[in-house]
């Protein structure tokens, strides 16, 4: 399900986890901050999305910590987790590339 | 009145058969919250402690909850560290978790509940309908997404166990009907003046290719797709001799349509489930027991009594487990209008079972006999995505790296 291009809700999870294991409410916020406060996931929406990822065995369980008698599960990138975001990170340069470079010429020539 | 000792010696009288209030129920909830911190209580344990204290309706309940845990230490007779007022709007999330898988929920409910909690604002009675709609999506996104660990969907699991119990279904129906048919033959041999019927080849191919796909040990699903494939159109070939030569007065239209239906599901549950393997895993002996029962009931009996004993079976199918729910729902697809519709060829009620889609398939006009078919494309249809977005998948994750 993970096919390129990824989905955004994704391409982020997958971004915030690159920094490092992170729990539900961490991905969450680094999400909007990543995004410019444009993108703000709800717990369905995130707990879908790691669901599917794990399944798909790009996410990982990390660790659990109880904070504020509260359950918190860190989740991390697999290393199959990464190429993808990877990939997904090769593909959008080379389209952004041609665009910038057509853009150039656009500009170039009136 | 048992404890009520306790309580006295704690200074109040409580009797356990006394109503709790949410202020209690949620202090209980925040004394196991403790525990679970205090690595008393794992988070499977929290869970479902949590949901009896929530649900608690009398002092005796909650006691109950708490009965093998020390008494509160100093630390936990200090006020609720919970806002009182977020009590309710816990168990508002609560209620929509509930729409998660149970499996789901074992491991993920408090997890995702402290993100949903912490992420609410403090004055948040109750959650939004946005947030309502995401929570139920995002279940049924769950729901419909396979497990790794062994832990299928519901659906799914069914769709295992009818790959398993249709072919089955529809041996004995047809061998039902096969002795029904030696029977009349008997009684009026000019009935079909020699010739072997049409309907009869019909049903005999559908069974046997229907058990050989639930038999054949085939491991990946786009190899069960193309097998269910060529065994779907050589059945339509087969079945199209008789589409032209309708026999209306007796049995020609017995076998076609529910046929059609039965292997369509059966392909449909062939490659969207781990397949037959699975099924024979899960299968438990009442279920068997009680289809078989319903499948032989409906080919023996006459109508009135078809419909007395086919709801008493639905009702025990859906008490015995959630599976039987599912099951239930599923096979109701070919078993359903078998039982539903009245014979309209034979005398009033009689033992023509097969002839449910007769509104669709009039005897002697091949128009409408098409929409049969109609029915049986749109479930290769449905197989056909099936089985390409898992082979689709499965060739993805495959995918070497660069």
């Amino acid at each position: 399900m993970s096919e390129l291009p990824l989905r955004e809700p994704t391409f982020l999870i997958l971004t915030a986890l690159a920094a490092g294991p992170q729990h539900g409410y961490g991905i969450m916020t680094d999400v909007a901050q990543i995004s410019g406060g444009r993108v703000r996931l709800r717990a369905g929406t995130l707990y879908a999305a790691l669901n599917r990822l794990a399944t798909d065995g790009l996410v990982e369980f990390d660790r659990e910590e109880i904070v504020d008698a509260r359950l918190r599960r860190y989740y991390r990138l697999t290393s199959e987790g990464a190429r993808c975001l990877q990939q997904e990170v090769d593909r959008m340069r080379s389209t952004t590339t041609v665009a910038a470079r057509r853009l150039r010429l656009l500009g170039g020539t009136p | 009145m048992t404890g009520a000792g306790e309580q006295e010696k704690a200074g109040r009288t409580v009797d356990d058969r006394f109503r709790t209030s949410d202020a209690d129920r949620d202090r209980a909830a925040t004394l196991l919250r403790e525990h679970f911190a205090a690595g008393r209580l794992d988070a499977v344990e929290l869970g479902e402690r949590l949901a009896a204290a929530l649900n608690a309706q009398t002092f005796g309940d909650l006691r109950r909850v708490l009965a093998d845990l020390p008494e509160p230490g100093p630390a936990l007779q200090q006020p609720c560290r919970l806002q009182p007022d977020r009590g309710g709007l816990e168990r508002w999330y609560r209620r929509l978790l509930a729409c998660y898988p149970a499996a789901y929920r074992r491991v993920h409910e408090e997890e995702m509940l402290a993100v949903l909690m912490t992420a609410a604002p403090s004055w948040k009675p109750r959650p939004g309908i946005a947030e309502a709609a995401d929570l139920i999506w995002g279940a049924l996104r769950v729901r419909c997404q396979p497990s790794r660990n062994g832990a299928e969907p519901g659906w799914r699991d069914a769709l295992a166990v009818v790959s398993v119990l249709l072919p089955l279904i529809v041996f004995v129906t047809t061998v039902a009907q096969t002795a029904w048919f030696l029977t009349v033959v008997h009684a009026e041999p000019d009935a079909f003046s020699g010739r072997f019927p049409p309907w009869l080849l019909n049903a005999l191919a559908g069974s046997l290719a229907m058990l050989a796909l639930a038999l054949l040990r085939l491991q990946r699903t786009a190899t069960r797709g193309a097998v269910a494939l060529l065994i779907g159109l050589a059945y339509l070939a087969v079945s199209s001799y008789q589409v032209g030569a309708p026999d209306p007065g007796q049995l020609s239209t017995i076998a076609g349509p529910y046929l059609l239906l039965a292997l369509g599901l059966q392909m449909v549950a062939a490659t969207a489930s781990r397949g037959p393997r699975r099924g024979l895993q899960l299968l438990t002996w009442k279920h068997a027991a009680l289809t078989v029962i319903a499948a032989v009931t409906v080919a023996i009996t006459s109508y009135p009594w078809t419909l007395i004993v086919i709801p008493v079976i639905c009702a025990a199918m859906v008490l015995t487990s959630s599976l039987g729910r599912w099951l239930l729902v599923l096979l109701a697809v070919p078993l359903g209008p078998y039982v539903a519709t009245p014979n309209l060829y034979a005398s009033p009620w009689g033992p023509h079972m097969g002839l449910y889609l007769a509104p669709l398939m009039g005897p002697g006009s091949p128009g409408p006999a098409g929409q049969a078919y109609v029915l049986a494309a749109l479930f290769l249809g449905v197989f056909v995505i099936a089985a390409c977005r898992d082979s689709l998948r499965s060739r993805r994750l495959a995918r070497p790296s660069q």
